[in-house]
């Protein structure tokens, strides 16, 4: 075999002391007893090999282990077990401008930058200029001031141009191109693909499926550790969006007596249904969202209204909306809402609601009944960094020329 | 792999990051002070003032084992100030650096190495003024100061390897770092740096002490380099502790050449 990258079963092992379980212990606990250490493997039995050429793209949930694997690659740390074995000069590129100093100067920094990438200050020194002018007009003027008085785009600017200026056989990344401004991402993934159409190897991670589409002929599915699928980019893809698809957004529940709820209110049955366009397998940007409740009323004669929230995987609450209240009796309740289509942007939500007694006395909260992924679409584009915002509305906009006098 | 990587990472390519990072910090120690260099020559001599200020108005000594008190205090606290502060930044470099290490690979044994680069630069600042002071007491400089970069490097060495083993368990765990004052505040007492082993070293124990504290053997060899005429220690003593800090150079980049490759996992 010529495969440049070969990676047999790594796996990586942490080590997580639980807290909650010390501050109960006494003091002759601590010494008598081994303390307890819950083991957590971020990486489980990973093996895959790349060719030269390959680019490799790296998706899965928060948490699936992307980023460890990168950092075992690029040999930040050591597995616990198994053997990687790469043939070549590696660069990677975990984070933009790592080890930039504030007190330098941009010129300073640059040097020491690309030592840290592991470039020689012959290399630099020959690649100096283009380096600047890559980082764009405004870094010219700003060469000899400290680096600390950049603005963050500057700061992010410089750092990539100088990543785009290594020269290895296998470049790792993770996620830097949704980095600076829509026009110096263009510039960016145009320096990606340029790197990504010779005989490179590259190993990139991201969220952006779209963006994975575009720059891999190979993609590695990881979820929780393990190795979902690994193979060519559109059969991965198209499984892994399918199977998202088949996370039902649906609970039910036969029996009141084991439904979550208190004994005022219970669970019985709660649904999300996304619209989808043609062959798309998952809610994107443009999918509405119908969301269908019922709940178990236990208590006759109450006024109920329902309260649902929607939060952002980060934990900030989206919106907030209140159905109408009504007098209602003993029995099943349902309930009905329909998020419109080019509302959310992509990312992760969940989905909470509360019965609430009088419009002010909550009776239940159904937490994280729902958690679901919008997946990004776009067209006639060719900008792949992450679109900003929690909502994505598309609201009339229009532009045009009122005279041709300047 | 080997010992130092160079399997991985170009010797070459070492040496460059080495240099580059000692100017990194050099270069940041000037931009943020005016006086910039001026402040190596003031910590000691401040420090030779106090010790002059105690010696003469509480216990009147005005020279010691035969030595102008002024240089024998000079030259030692200029030895301490490039052991404690190479010492204190070699174990601190690791930490310092927590977000290189997480996020970039080269070899980390750049690190400790190149902690030292102030603190070599600020102890060469010393040293002009140990020449001054030299001329002042009519103190001849003899042919043995060519062995004085044998004792800078001895010296060296014991900061990293003593550094590299603080290092390396203060990344799990931070209470080692405690201890690096302890070390600095009470092995300046401890250490023949205010005076000199004469009243001591022939103390049955004295060969012990030097192969537990080769500091001892240290400063009095530094002294002998500089101060023609100064002998208090034999050649054996002087070689009990530069042998036993090669062991401990030997010793602490072992243990951090053991632990380097998880550190990121405790950082």
């Amino acid at each position: 075999m010529n495969s440049i990258v070969s990676v047999s079963s790594i796996s990586k092992k942490y080590k997580l002391s639980s807290k909650k379980k010390e501050v109960t212990q006494t003091f002759f606990n601590k010494i008598f007893k081994k303390k307890v250490i819950d083991e957590y493997w971020a990486v489980n039995d990973v093996s895959f090999s790349l060719n030269k050429g390959d680019k490799l793209g790296i998706i899965g949930n928060n948490g699936a282990g992307k980023s460890t694997l990168l950092k075992i690659l690029s040999k930040i740390t050591k597995p616990t077990t198994g053997k990687v074995d790469i043939k070549g000069k590696v660069a990677s590129l975990l984070e933009v401008g790592t080890g930039f100093h504030p007190e330098l100067s941009g010129r300073e920094n640059i040097y020491l930058n690309g030592a840290i990438l592991g470039m020689t200050k012959s290399q630099i020194t020959q690649q100096f200029d283009e380096i600047v002018e890559f980082a764009g007009d405004q870094i010219i003027k700003f060469l000899d001031t400290p680096v600390k008085r950049y603005s963050s785009g500057m700061y992010v600017r410089l750092g990539f141009a100088i990543a785009a200026h290594l020269d290895p056989d296998i470049l790792i990344v993770d996620e830097v191109l949704a980095v600076g401004d829509a026009d110096f991402q263009k510039k960016s993934l145009g320096k990606m693909k340029e790197v990504a159409s010779n005989d490179k190897t590259i190993l990139f991670v991201s969220h952006n499926l779209t963006a994975v589409a575009n720059l891999c002929n190979k993609t590695l599915h990881l979820e929780r550790g393990y190795v979902n699928q690994f193979g060519e980019t559109g059969e991965v893809l198209n499984n892994y969006l399918s199977a998202l698809q088949n996370n039902l957004f649906e609970q039910s529940f036969d029996h009141i007596n084991f439904a979550p709820g208190n004994d005022l209110v219970r669970l019985k049955y709660a649904k999300l249904t996304p619209t989808l366009f043609g062959k798309q397998l998952i809610a994107d940007v443009r999918s509405s969202l119908k969301i269908d409740l019922e709940f178990w009323n236990l208590v006759d004669n109450q006024n109920l209204n329902i309260s649902l929230h929607v939060f952002a995987s980060t934990g900030e609450c989206i919106f907030n909306v209140g159905s109408s209240s009504n007098l209602l009796n003993k029995g099943v309740i349902q309930a009905s809402l329909a998020i419109p289509g080019y509302f959310l942007n992509d990312g992760n939500y969940l989905v909470s609601f509360m019965v609430v007694k009088d419009k002010s006395i909550v009776l239940y909260n159904f937490e994280e009944v729902f958690n679901f992924e919008i997946a990004d679409y776009r067209e006639d584009t060719n900008w792949y960094g992450k679109w900003p915002g929690y909502v994505r509305p598309q609201f009339d906009f229009s532009i045009q020329q009122v005279s041709l006098k300047l | 792999m080997t010992f130092f990587n160079i399997s991985s990472f170009q010797f070459s390519k070492s040496i460059e990051l080495f240099l580059i990072f000692s100017k990194r910090d050099l270069s940041v120690r000037f931009k943020q002070t005016s006086l910039g260099m001026i402040w190596a020559i003031i910590r000691p001599i401040s420090t030779m003032f106090v010790f002059l200020f105690a010696y003469k108005n509480v216990t009147n000594i005005s020279n010691i084992s035969g030595y102008p008190i002024q240089i024998v205090i000079y030259s030692g606290i200029l030895f301490w100030n490039l052991f404690a502060t190479s010492f204190q930044s070699v174990s601190n470099s690791i930490l310092i650096s927590s977000n290189l290490i997480s996020k970039v690979y080269f070899p980390r044994m750049i690190i400790l190495f190149s902690a030292i680069a102030v603190s070599l630069i600020d102890f060469l600042f010393g040293l002009l003024v140990y020449f001054v002071l030299a001329i002042y007491f009519k103190i001849n400089i003899s042919a043995y100061i060519f062995l004085l970069p044998i004792v800078i490097l001895v010296t060296i060495f014991i900061s990293i390897g003593l550094g590299a083993l603080i290092a390396s368990f203060s990344v799990r765990k931070r209470d080692l770092l405690q201890v690096i004052p302890i070390i600095v505040q009470y092995g300046f007492f401890v250490t023949p740096i205010v005076y000199t082993s004469l009243e001591f070293y022939l103390k049955p124990w004295f060969k012990i002490y030097t192969f537990i504290n080769p500091l001892v053997g240290l400063v009095e060899f530094f002294r002998f380099t500089l101060i023609s005429g100064y002998q208090v220690l034999s050649l054996t003593e002087i070689l009990i502790s530069v042998f036993s800090s090669f062991s401990i150079f030997i010793f602490g980049l072992s243990v951090f050449h053991f632990k380097k490759d998880t550190f990121v996992d405790h950082l």
